[in-house]
């Protein structure tokens, strides 16, 4: 038991560390795997700025050069606001770089932990505060 | 046609709201009572024994529904209402509407509500007959305290999203009071079948700004967990410690 407090422990570390206390109605574990953290980044397609929460898509080169579309899920909008960030604060056709959690259905989807844009801005984690918007 | 003068006119519309307000404000003991109503944010709070700072106090039955829970089985990942109290411990703001006889609930969570019955009703004696995912409520004042009493809660509501379950006999007292500009909520669980006595959480409301909103908030509508959820039981090392009996 207490290892599994321990991890649980370090979860939500992670999870507030990373300034994004926005995990929404269902179980993460249900969902997604902590064990596999993930890098992606490419160019986002579509923003999806709805509840419970929202997704933004990137076209990703995969290693054979195709192009993949990945979804990314995020917290709330209305914790977003609250946070400084806007519908419009990801804009189709950035090129970000997005660390996450990887699904555990093995589906194109993984939980934001970050988003950075090409320039080295922060979007949609903690506070807007001092990474202004676009 | 009388048409007054704007200054008259105002003097008689302030005039008559503060006829009115004490009227609306005064509760028997004719003291004033606070309003509630507004625009409130939640302390997002997915595992309340982590507000506890324990388990709660199980029974043997508790203890193995906590020990074997498959969060996959979330009853809100099939869009089933949340609970009273889970509505207020999930990241989504909600409004207050205070009125003397009723005062009602409004959660951007599911875009679901709750009413509060402040007019001295009981609840209703085949109220069992009538579970709802959202419970039964009847309010008074203590003070300037409100004091609500729910029962008739469906019992395939979790209470949070960890996974803590309870029974058809589960009575929740909800005590709110004014804390500054913030309203502190204590919220009690009462559930002879799955906890050998009752015990508290206590969270805080703090207000939004004048240009806040409720977001929409339909759960079948982008519901794309439903179908990556895995099963996922975390529990299953838990270890139950018998508390002394009631």
């Amino acid at each position: 038991m207490r290892s599994t407090v321990a991890v649980v422990a370090v979860t939500f570390a992670l999870m507030f560390a990373a300034g994004d206390a926005l995990r929404a109605h269902h179980s993460f574990a249900a969902e997604y795997d902590r064990t596999k953290p993930i890098t992606l980044t490419g160019t986002v397609t579509k923003v999806e700025w709805q509840n419970p929460h929202i997704y933004f898509y990137l076209d990703i080169k995969n290693a054979d050069g195709a192009v993949e579309n990945w979804a990314i899920e995020g917290g709330a909008p209305n914790a977003l606001y609250r946070a400084g960030w806007r519908k419009d604060s990801l804009q189709a056709g950035s090129a970000v770089t997005v660390e996450g959690w990887l699904a555990k259905s093995g589906a194109k989807l993984a939980n934001m932990r970050s988003v950075v844009l090409a320039d080295g801005r922060r979007v949609l984690g903690g506070s807007s505060a001092g990474d202004q918007p676009n | 046609m009388i048409r007054l003068s704007r200054r008259a006119g105002a003097c008689a519309a302030i005039l008559s709201v503060a006829v009115l307000l004490p009227a609306v404000a005064t509760g028997q003991t004719g003291e004033p009572k606070p309003d509630l109503s507004g625009f409130w944010i939640n302390q997002y709070t997915p595992d309340l024994s982590r507000v506890l700072g324990g388990q709660p106090p199980f029974t043997a039955a508790g203890a193995e529904r906590w020990r074997t829970v498959d969060t996959a089985k979330d009853p809100t990942g099939r869009c089933w209402p949340p609970g009273p109290t889970r509505a207020f411990t999930a990241p989504f703001p909600f409004l207050l509407v205070q009125q003397p006889k009723t005062i009602a609930l409004l959660y951007e969570y599911f875009t679901i509500w709750r009413v509060i019955y402040m007019d001295g009703r009981p609840h209703p004696a085949d109220i069992a007959e009538y579970p709802d995912f959202m419970g039964h409520s009847i309010g008074r004042w203590e003070g300037a305290v409100l004091v609500v009493d729910t029962v008739g809660i469906d019992e395939r509501s979790w209470l949070d999203t960890a996974g803590h379950e309870h029974s058809d006999k589960l009575h929740v007292v909800e005590r709110f009071e004014k804390d500054g500009g913030n309203i502190k909520w204590t919220a009690t669980f009462d559930d002879p079948v799955f906890f050998t006595k009752p015990w508290s959480i206590t969270r805080t409301f703090t207000p939004g700004k004048a240009d806040d909103r409720i977001m929409p908030y339909t759960c079948t509508d982008n519901n794309k967990d439903v179908d990556q959820v895995r099963p996922n039981q975390p529990n299953l090392n838990y270890t139950f410690v018998p508390e002394a009996p009631r």
